[in-house]
């Protein structure tokens, strides 16, 4: 134990603003790169919060999850989301299906929906460290309104990987973290989905040149 | 207990540093603009000599400007000037003053009226660029000024006082009991500085471009001591936005008493915080380019949500 | 009492793909493939045997069999040997056609292994994280398989489902990272089991109603997304009509059920932890928004994969109706519904396939007189179809007529009446779209070869097993349906 619990419950609360504003950036980014930086940073910050929570609660298994994480998915997989977009060559801004202030006053409503819905829970918030649930609960809700506002492939997967990063977060901080193995298993998943993703999108850029997300010929 | 006497002549002390020490600031963060871009940059007291040289010079009124035209500078610059006098820039007020000088949104108001003042006054003068550089800085003000208000409220909630001095030194003393909610209010905060500040990315200072200026476009009708005055509250309004950051995020070093020795460390603390201040706006300014006007809204709603957030966290 | 067969049940299907990869005669893939189905459903009647003899059993720490997965297992077997079967004959005609390249079935037979053997994962697993990690699992495997054919609408539907049923799962994570916690809290630390369901739901009753709230609502977006039900569908019609049938098949038949079954096991804990009224109110909205959402699409509908599909959104309300209605009678119709849809549907997709084969198009304006080129196909289209609209005497009619039966004894009349209002238009569409493909004189250019025995003979045991359980349920499978329901009941 090399953090008090307080310290470590006030690092995880700067950690969830980070991962906040992070999210925010990815929202209102309207260039690509940008996304995909923020979302790597975003990542960085999740992986720094593992190693706090293994720091506070001595929780070996959570120093591997940290160093996994920041591996995955803030180097791997903004790697790959880069190398895709040099592949592709698309046109790299971002346009918006929703205006863009009606998203942000969306993303504004979650935070607060997501705050108040964790002040009405008893006593069991005691087994989560600081604000991981709503930060949590944000990211989650955030990153599916980022996949809805955006017709771009890659966005939507930045828009994924927020969203799954605030899932981790909250399993980090819960009663010391999902076993080891389960979340391997998870990352697994995370990245082979993301390997397929890539596929399919550079399948349909080579056949017939067009965003993947754009292709609304199925109706009905 | 200090006697508004006394209140009266620190706050004016106050004030007056920040008048004469506001184009330096600006020297220095075009310097180091310079140096981050490989030039050499011109001297950091190169405002000092635009303002002399400008006060020297007579003054051109267009013909369609009516004679309030020629206050609007002074106004301007009276009402930034008293804005500066609200910050505590040396000395932590103690509890209970004798006289309520430094409410925070008394602050952001007289900001408000400087840049509502600027506005009507080149609509006065009747020009094209005058009326678009005010529609756009409106604008921008629009977006701004809430938000300010919204990162503000956040930190006075924390604190309990509206009282920017009242609320350095209560979290001063707190050491830096820095949460969640302060981290975002500081991002909105520093968001808003840039725009604030009427700099990349959301406006060009350094531009005379017709279609990219915002507050330039304002002060092209301006000549001779009035364009001084309204260009000295422009080195002025940046160094209270700078100094309202320092004073609700960055609240230590601020002196208690008159020692000599605790002034010069008070004034030691708040030069380095201003030159870290001023090195973030250099910095953006060299590695941004100017947003496209019609996406700074989307700029600035990000820090307009961020103060939100930053409220928001701080009340549920 | 532990049990061997869980972790091999998973492990066959698995090595027999890998196997596939260095095969590369169609011939000897075809063999291997329905070599490696059997013994699927061997190993799944093995371990239903195993739990009749001795209840719950339990391999490694994380995986369990009960009753109830007892019915999805079977279900899985079942559904796998059938579209093997089957595929020996469509896939010859699809390598014939040129629809299908040669060398890349191995990859196509590989992954709809790896696709079983994630299904049998989901459904084994007694600790929800792995539960969790095989859903996800099929959805990738899954959705190479969608995309397949490589075409632009083929990849359109695999990313949309891949990308939505991806950041829907995702959910389900969320949710159960949360009843994790919860139970974690209650439990008073961690432990080796602590994420397994079957200790969860020991303590379920101590947990914190709030957050198991939230979790559960969690969940069953989650988890809703994959099993397709509206509004959160939008992946299923595209996805069920461009994959290549037999996956359409597996997707419609045995997927989506699978989903349920994660449902079912938060839906135990939710009731414990929180009153059994919360879930069943969160059940029954989604049941009935998919039942009225899906009835306009049926009706307007002349893709013919996209109808079944569809009907897949219509029939998954269904089963979450009577999950919904709640009591015996009300669950025991719902798993029963899940065997009955699962046969069905399954039924109706390779149909469907061999009507499409011949037509050349799946647009069903354009099929007609298919009774007449195929006559043995066209009965069995006849009869999959009057099943799935629920007429006597094949077995969706006994499920759903359980269903109603739980929900007038629940005292849910406006459910029920709309439920029924929408049946019978349902009925009505349905007969109309497959009398007009059924009956009269097919166009010149259709295919009048000869029918191919294998899928022929796939579509028969699965219209045996159909027919079976509208007549009469066996004593066996009725007694695992009745203890499945008192588990879910409590």
């Amino acid at each position: 134990m090399f953090l008090s619990v307080d310290l470590a419950t006030r690092l995880i609360d700067v950690l969830g603003a980070l991962l906040l504003f992070t999210m925010l950036l990815i929202l209102a980014s309207g260039q690509l790169f940008r996304a995909i930086y923020a979302v790597a940073a975003q990542a960085a910050f999740l992986g720094v919060a593992g190693a706090v929570l293994a720091a506070a609660t001595g929780n070996v298994d959570l120093w591997i999850i940290a160093a996994i994480t920041i591996g995955a998915k803030a180097i791997f997989l903004p790697w790959l989301l880069l190398r895709v977009v040099r592949r592709v060559q698309i046109s790299r801004e971002i346009e918006a299906v929703i205006p863009m202030h009606v998203t942000l006053a969306l993303a504004a409503a979650i935070v607060v929906l997501a705050f108040h819905l964790n002040a009405s829970l008893g006593p069991v918030r005691q087994a989560i460290t600081g604000n991981a649930l709503p930060v949590g609960v944000t990211l989650i809700l955030i990153g599916v309104l980022v996949m809805a506002s955006r017709r771009k492939a890659l966005v939507q997967m930045v828009g994924l990987f927020a969203s799954e990063n605030g899932i981790f977060f909250t399993a980090m901080a819960i009663s010391q973290g999902m076993p080891l193995i389960i979340e391997i298993g998870v990352i697994l998943d995370v990245v082979l989905g993301a390997l397929v993703m890539g596929i399919l999108v550079l399948r349909v850029r080579s056949s017939v040149d067009a965003d993947i997300a754009d292709l609304e010929s199925l109706k009905g | 207990m200090e006697t508004a006497v006394a209140q009266a002549f620190r706050t004016a002390a106050q004030a007056a540093l920040l008048v004469a020490a506001a184009p330096l600031v600006t020297g220095v963060v075009q310097k180091w603009k310079a140096r981050l871009q490989c030039r050499r940059g011109a001297s950091v007291v190169q405002p000092y000599r635009d303002l002399a040289k400008l006060l020297r010079k007579g003054t051109v009124q267009a013909d369609t400007a009516t004679p309030f035209f020629r206050a609007v500078p002074v106004l301007v610059l009276a009402a930034t000037v008293t804005a500066a006098a609200m910050l505590p820039v040396l000395w932590a007020p103690a509890e209970g003053a004798a006289l309520p000088l430094g409410d925070a949104i008394l602050l952001v108001g007289l900001l408000a009226l400087a840049r509502f003042l600027l506005a009507i006054g080149a609509l006065d003068a009747g020009g094209a660029f005058g009326g678009m550089g005010a529609s756009r800085e409106m604008t921008v003000g629009l977006l701004v000024e809430p938000a300010l208000m919204l990162a503000v409220f956040s930190i006075a909630v924390a604190g309990g006082t509206t009282d920017v001095g009242l609320l350095a030194a209560r979290r001063g003393s707190l050491a830096v009991a820095w949460q969640a909610p302060d981290l975002l209010a500081l991002f909105a905060m520093l968001i808003l500085a840039l725009a604030e500040t009427g700099r990349i990315p959301v406006d060009n200072p350094d531009t005379h471009l017709e279609l990219t200026m915002l507050h330039e476009g304002m002060l092209l009708e301006h000549s001779g001591p009035g364009l001084a005055c309204i260009v000295l509250a422009t080195h002025v309004k940046q160094l209270v936005t700078l100094a309202l950051v320092a004073a609700l995020f960055l609240p230590l070093g601020l002196a208690r008493g008159a020692a000599p020795a605790e002034l010069a460390l008070a004034l030691a603390a708040f030069a380095a915080k201003v030159a870290l201040l001023a090195g973030f706006l250099a910095l953006v300014e060299s590695s941004y380019a100017k947003l496209r006007f019609f996406r700074v809204p989307q700029f600035l709603g990000v820090g307009l949500v961020c103060a939100f957030l930053a409220l928001a966290l701080r009340v549920l | 009492m532990t049990s061997h067969l869980l972790w091999i049940a998973p492990l066959v299907p698995l090595a027999v793909g890998l196997v596939m990869l260095l095969v590369r005669d169609r011939r000897m893939l075809a063999a291997l493939d329905v070599a490696g189905s059997l013994a699927v459903l061997g190993l799944t009647a093995g371990i239903a045997r195993q739990v009749a003899a001795h209840g719950a059993v339990t391999a490694l720490g994380v995986f369990r069999a009960d009753d109830v997965a007892v019915i999805f297992l079977l279900l899985v077997g079942l559904l796998a040997v059938a579209v093997a079967v089957a595929s020996v004959g469509w896939m010859r005609h699809e390598v014939a056609r040129g629809e299908m390249r040669e060398d890349r079935l191995r990859w196509y037979f590989a992954l709809v292994h790896g696709f079983v053997a994630t299904m049998l994962v989901t459904v084994l697993s007694d600790n929800l994280g792995i539960l969790w990690i095989a859903m996800e699992g099929t959805t990738i495997t899954s959705a190479l398989l969608v995309g397949f054919h490589g075409d632009k609408h083929g990849l359109e539907a695999a990313w949309k489902y891949i990308i939505v049923t991806t950041i829907g799962i995702s959910f389900g994570l969320f949710g159960t990272v949360l009843v994790y916690g919860a139970a974690a809290h209650a439990q008073g630390g961690v432990f080796a089991g602590a994420m397994n369901w079957s200790s969860i739901a020991a303590v379920a009753h101590r947990l914190d109603p709030g957050i198991i709230r939230i979790g559960f609502i969690f969940v069953m977006v989650g988890y809703g997304t994959k099993a397709g039900l509206a509004p959160l569908h939008m992946w299923l019609p595209d996805a069920h009509s461009q994959a290549p049938t037999p996956v359409s098949a597996l997707l419609s038949g045995a997927l989506i059920k699978c989903a349920l079954f994660g449902i079912i096991r938060f839906h135990t804990i939710a009731r414990d932890a929180c009153g059994p009224e919360f879930s069943h109110g969160l059940l029954l909205a989604f049941g009935i928004v998919s039942v009225v959402v899906a009835t306009p699409f049926i009706i307007v509908q002349h893709d013919l994969k996209r109808l079944l599909g569809y009907h897949s959104v219509e029939h998954v309300g269904i089963i979450a109706l009577g999950l919904g209605f709640g009591g015996r009678v009300g669950t025991y119709g719902a798993l029963l519904h899940v065997v009955n849809h699962g046969v069905t549907k399954a039924l109706a997709f390779l149909v469907a396939g061999d009507a499409i084969g011949r037509y050349g198009t799946r647009d069903m304006r354009l099929m007609k007189g298919f009774l007449g080129i195929a006559p043995v196909a066209g009965t069995l289209l006849l009869m999959g179809a009057f099943s799935l609209a629920g007429t006597p005497p094949f077995s969706i009619f006994v499920s759903e007529l359980l269903v109603v039966r739980a929900g007038i004894a629940a005292g849910r009349f406006v459910p029920v009446a709309v439920f029924l209002a929408m049946v019978v238009v349902i009925f009505a569409g349905l007969v109309h779209h497959v009398g007009q493909m059924a009956f009269g004189v097919a166009d010149a250019r259709a295919e009048r070869g000869r029918e191919a025995v294998t899928p022929i003979l796939a579509m028969a045991l699965l219209a045996a097993v159909m027919i079976l359980f509208g007549t009469w349920i066996p004593f066996r499978p009725d007694r695992v349906l009745q203890s499945a329901a008192e588990i879910i009941v409590g």
